[in-house]
């Protein structure tokens, strides 16, 4: 070492090595991301055991949003494109197991998640085959519609979905060897859902076809020169998303033992697009902070002014994006960065 | 075999017609140079080929007719087209854009392999392999353009300008790597250049176009030899 350093003393001081480009991950890449997952997710364990009920049924439902929202990401923040019709699947599934539950008798309610899973991606398969002909505005507006006509097919066939009456169901009970109360035992079902679905998107998003959906986002043309075929990827990554809308609707019957058409209006598929749009799009944690904001955001601005909650809701997805235009997972980047680091 | 037979090739935007009846013949493993002014139709014969923009006309590969296919399917029967501007995907990593251009291949198999190949090439991109691509250089992005182009192991590689926004050893460096290529895989390449030298110098034979047509074909000799050529776009008089 001395050696070397005395035999440097007359030279120039070295240049600083060369300057690294930005890394593409951000500061939440590779081992901390993992870290901060698990350290989430052990909160996630703890948390039903402190909390009173309501607070606890308040965090299964961000839990299920977030199952929709991941839906939701994949389609709009990973593929590109846009759908205004999300809370339609999400209702699906919600409808495909009330009805599942209320006309058989005896069947076991985990049996519909994957019914209504599967139910809700092939209707978005068939959905997704003329939708993804469309791009941009054209495709907004046909997923809107999509939304609107929801509510008068499901008061249609009352005899099927109790019309506007809606549906209510026995929710799961927990087991006696569980130890849990009811709630908690909601909640621990709904955060497995949840984990799964998350593991999902993750695997899919790093395959040979996630991949494929970045390219196509980024650059349509070129994706296809390479040999990504458009269509079929589009309509895919449309079915995927109703998938996972579909299992969110499922356990959110499970939760609420209750679906009637007002529960699943034009309102809440919007309410999921900016939700998932504030959360940060595209991101790992988008959908999570997200459903946070799906859960909580309509209710406060109801506290803060009761004649208007729309106008203070309108505001405050303004003011976010303002001060944090990529969403906020781009904010809780950014802010971290800021943070200096030792060498 | 992938010969490549271009005959009566009319192409477009919209109304706009850009190529008249291009017809051309590329043989197995040769390399074949298009000059001409700009707003030739360079890159409009390139994209009709890999299928970016519709065409009327008959395009072969190896005997099989591919006239009308998307640019997915044309993807697939082989052809990797390395397009004006480089379609680099910005958000993704170097690696995410190397393997996308391993995506028509079926299976995992030596693509690992190949993207040590790629670094052999390229040795930059070994080190900036979990970088968003769009963070590369002008240069840089070119050299992972070509490389992701090679992931492929196209039967045919075409080249849009691939000297635009290299140092000149760099780019003497890319079209030795280029003629290595064709030599070792026997890749047939169709290569535009304003460079007209250095793709004369790689080149088996070479056509001229202009405002759509081809004006002049020939070995790569008889084009560098020609005056008129010469004159307009090797910017040297004989
Ligand atoms: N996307 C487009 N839409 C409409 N017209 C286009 C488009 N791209 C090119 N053109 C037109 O087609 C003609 C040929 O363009 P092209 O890009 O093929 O020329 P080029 O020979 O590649 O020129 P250069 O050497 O400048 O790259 C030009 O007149 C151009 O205006
Ligand atoms: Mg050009």
């Amino acid at each position: 070492m001395s050696e070397t350093d005395s035999a440097q003393v007359k030279r120039a001081p070295a240049p600083p090595a060369a300057p690294r480009r930005p890394a593409p991950a951000g500061p939440l890449a590779g081992r901390w991301r993992w870290v901060a997952i698990a350290l989430l997710l052990a909160a996630a364990c703890y948390a039903p055991f402190q909390l009173v009920p309501f607070h606890v049924f308040q965090l299964t439902m961000v839990l299920v949003y977030a199952v929709a929202l991941l839906g939701l990401n994949l389609l709009v923040g990973h593929a590109g494109q846009i759908s205004l019709g999300h809370g339609a699947f999400f209702a699906v599934g919600a409808y495909t197991t009330a009805i599942l539950l209320d006309h058989w008798d005896g069947m076991p309610y985990p049996v519909t998640l994957p019914l209504a899973a599967g139910v809700a991606f092939l209707l978005g398969l068939a959905f997704g085959v003329p939708a993804m002909r469309l791009r941009g505005l054209y495709l907004a507006l046909v997923t809107l519609a999509m939304a609107i006509f929801l509510a008068p097919l499901l008061k249609r066939f009352e005899e099927l979905t109790g019309g506007s009456m809606g549906l209510t169901l026995a929710k799961p009970a927990p087991p006696a060897w569980s130890g849990l109360a009811p709630d908690q035992w909601l909640y621990f079902l709904t955060l497995v859902v949840a984990v799964a679905a998350f593991l999902l998107a993750h695997s899919l998003l790093r395959s040979r076809v996630g991949r494929a959906l970045h390219a196509l986002r980024d650059n349509e043309i070129a994706a296809e020169v390479m040999g990504v075929r458009l269509s079929s990827y589009k309509t895919l990554a449309f079915a995927w998303s109703a998938m996972f809308a579909g299992a969110a609707g499922c356990v959110y019957t499970w939760v609420i033992g209750f679906v009637s058409p007002d529960s699943f209006t034009v309102n809440l598929s919007i309410t999921m697009l900016a939700g998932l749009v504030v959360g940060g799009l595209g991101t790992l944690f988008g959908p999570l902070l997200g459903a946070l904001f799906v859960m909580f955001v309509p209710s406060i601005s109801q506290d803060i002014n009761d004649a208007a909650p729309g106008v203070i809701f309108g505001l405050l997805i303004i003011a976010v994006m303002y001060v944090a235009p990529t969403g906020l997972a781009g904010l809780a980047e950014r802010l971290i960065k800021k943070i200096p680091r030792k060498e | 075999m992938s010969t490549l037979e271009v005959e009566d090739l009319t192409a477009g935007y919209g109304d706009a017609r850009v190529l008249h009846g291009i017809g051309l013949t590329v043989g197995e493993g040769e390399i074949c140079a298009i000059l001409g002014p700009n707003g030739a139709g360079k890159t409009t014969l390139l994209r009709a080929l890999s299928g970016m923009i519709k065409a009327r006309g008959r395009v072969r590969l190896g005997g099989t007719d591919l006239a009308g296919r998307s640019p997915d399917a044309l993807a697939r029967q082989g052809i990797a087209h390395v397009p004006e501007g480089r379609g680099t995907f910005m958000p993704l990593t170097v690696e995410e854009n190397l393997r996308l251009g391993a995506f028509v291949r079926r299976g995992r198999d030596g693509v690992n392999a190949d993207i040590e190949r790629i670094h052999g090439y390229f040795p930059v991109l070994k080190d900036r392999m979990k970088q968003a691509a769009g963070s590369l250089s002008g240069g840089e992005q070119q050299m992972l353009a070509i490389g992701r182009a090679l992931m492929s192991r196209p039967r045919l590689l075409l080249l849009d300008e691939p000297s635009l926004g290299l140092a000149p050893l760099v780019t003497r460096e890319l079209f030795r790597i280029v003629q290595a290529i064709n030599a070792e895989e026997q890749t047939t390449v169709v290569v535009v250049e304003q460079n007209a030298h250095l793709a004369l110098g790689i080149a088996q034979q070479a056509h001229v176009l202009e405002t759509g047509r081809i004006v002049l074909s020939g070995t790569a000799e008889q084009i560098r030899a020609d005056e008129q050529v010469a004159q307009s776009y090797l910017g040297y008089r004989v």
